[in-house]
């Protein structure tokens, strides 16, 4: 983990491209990628996820009208804008997705009274 | 680690999205009733035009209850997408039948969710749906008890037939 991180920032799920971080004091998720971070609640992560999840990259990567080259996408609630290309929306979903998978099983060892380590 | 999904709601993302689906059905079966009740009107088949606009109300209303319970669980509801629907039918036959066609892929869609709420053990929303289970009993009764009395009925008496369709309930109701 590198310096400047928060102490509250706990690490959720990391690639080679982007960190998700939990911050319990502030009660956000933490989406670092590339050089952005941007700060959801636990409701509009979820939201941006499915709203990665979805984009067509069949299309993306099919279609050669220059507005499928790129997919702009605004996480809810938030001042940034991704504008990504077919290979940084799958990035951004793997980095999402196993954040996801992460955030799910803490819930399941927390509902059998278990946490994940602090 | 917190479980911050967890505080914000009880209701699991699979069962939120199967929910907000569900909401949709319900809005769309309003607005096929809206049509069929529009149909049957200008067709003279006043009773019938009564019933189905008393059904669209009814759909209506299943929706919102959904629409509430989301909201006040903490999750996201979202207003349906209603795409166009018929608004022309071959016969009162074909509205009827119709209808049942939808009753049963409401109640389908309905079993499927409480599937999804045993898996991610949400008993509180199983318990909601169940009411919609009885729902469903008895509005597949209804459309399959018209149905009969479209075969029963001769069709020169229209306005017999009409009138004894808008009158169908389901007195034996075992739930009730
Ligand atoms: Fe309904
Ligand atoms: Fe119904």
């Amino acid at each position: 983990m590198t310096s400047n991180v928060p102490v509250t920032y706990q690490e959720v799920f990391r690639t080679d491209r982007g960190v998700v971080y939990q911050c319990d004091a502030s009660n956000r998720l933490i989406l670092e990628f590339w050089d952005t971070h941007t700060q959801l609640s636990a409701r509009d992560f979820a939201q941006f996820r499915r709203m990665v999840e979805t984009v067509d990259i069949r299309q993306m990567a099919l279609s050669t009208a220059a507005e499928h080259d790129v997919e702009i996408l605004t996480p809810p609630r938030s001042e940034r804008c991704y504008v990504l290309t077919l290979c940084e929306v799958v990035h951004l979903r793997e980095l999402l997705t196993g954040a996801k998978l992460m955030l799910e099983l803490n819930a399941m060892l927390r509902e059998c009274g278990c946490t994940l380590s602090e | 680690m917190k479980d911050l999904a967890r505080l914000r709601t009880s209701v699991k993302e699979s069962v939120e999205l199967a929910l907000n689906q569900q909401i949709q059905m319900e809005m769309i079966s309003s607005s096929k009733y809206l049509a069929m009740a529009g149909w049957c009107d200008r067709n003279g088949l006043d009773y019938s035009a009564g019933f189905f606009y008393k059904q669209s109300e009814e759909e209506r209303k299943h929706g919102m209850k959904l629409f509430h319970y989301l909201c006040d669980q903490g999750g996201t509801a979202y207003s349906p997408e209603i795409p166009a629907v018929s608004q022309e039918f071959d016969s009162l036959r074909s509205v009827f039948e119709g209808a049942l066609d939808q009753e049963i892929a409401v109640s389908d869609s309905i079993n499927r969710i409480i599937g999804i709420c045993r898996r991610e053990n949400d008993y509180a929303t199983e318990e909601l749906l169940k009411w919609y289970v009885r729902e469903q009993v008895e509005e597949e009764y209804i459309a399959r008890r018209c149905l009969e009395l479209i075969d029963q009925i001769p069709a020169d008496q229209v306005y017999y037939l009409d009138k004894k369709l808008a009158s169908v309930t389901y007195d034996g109701n075992p739930f009730e």
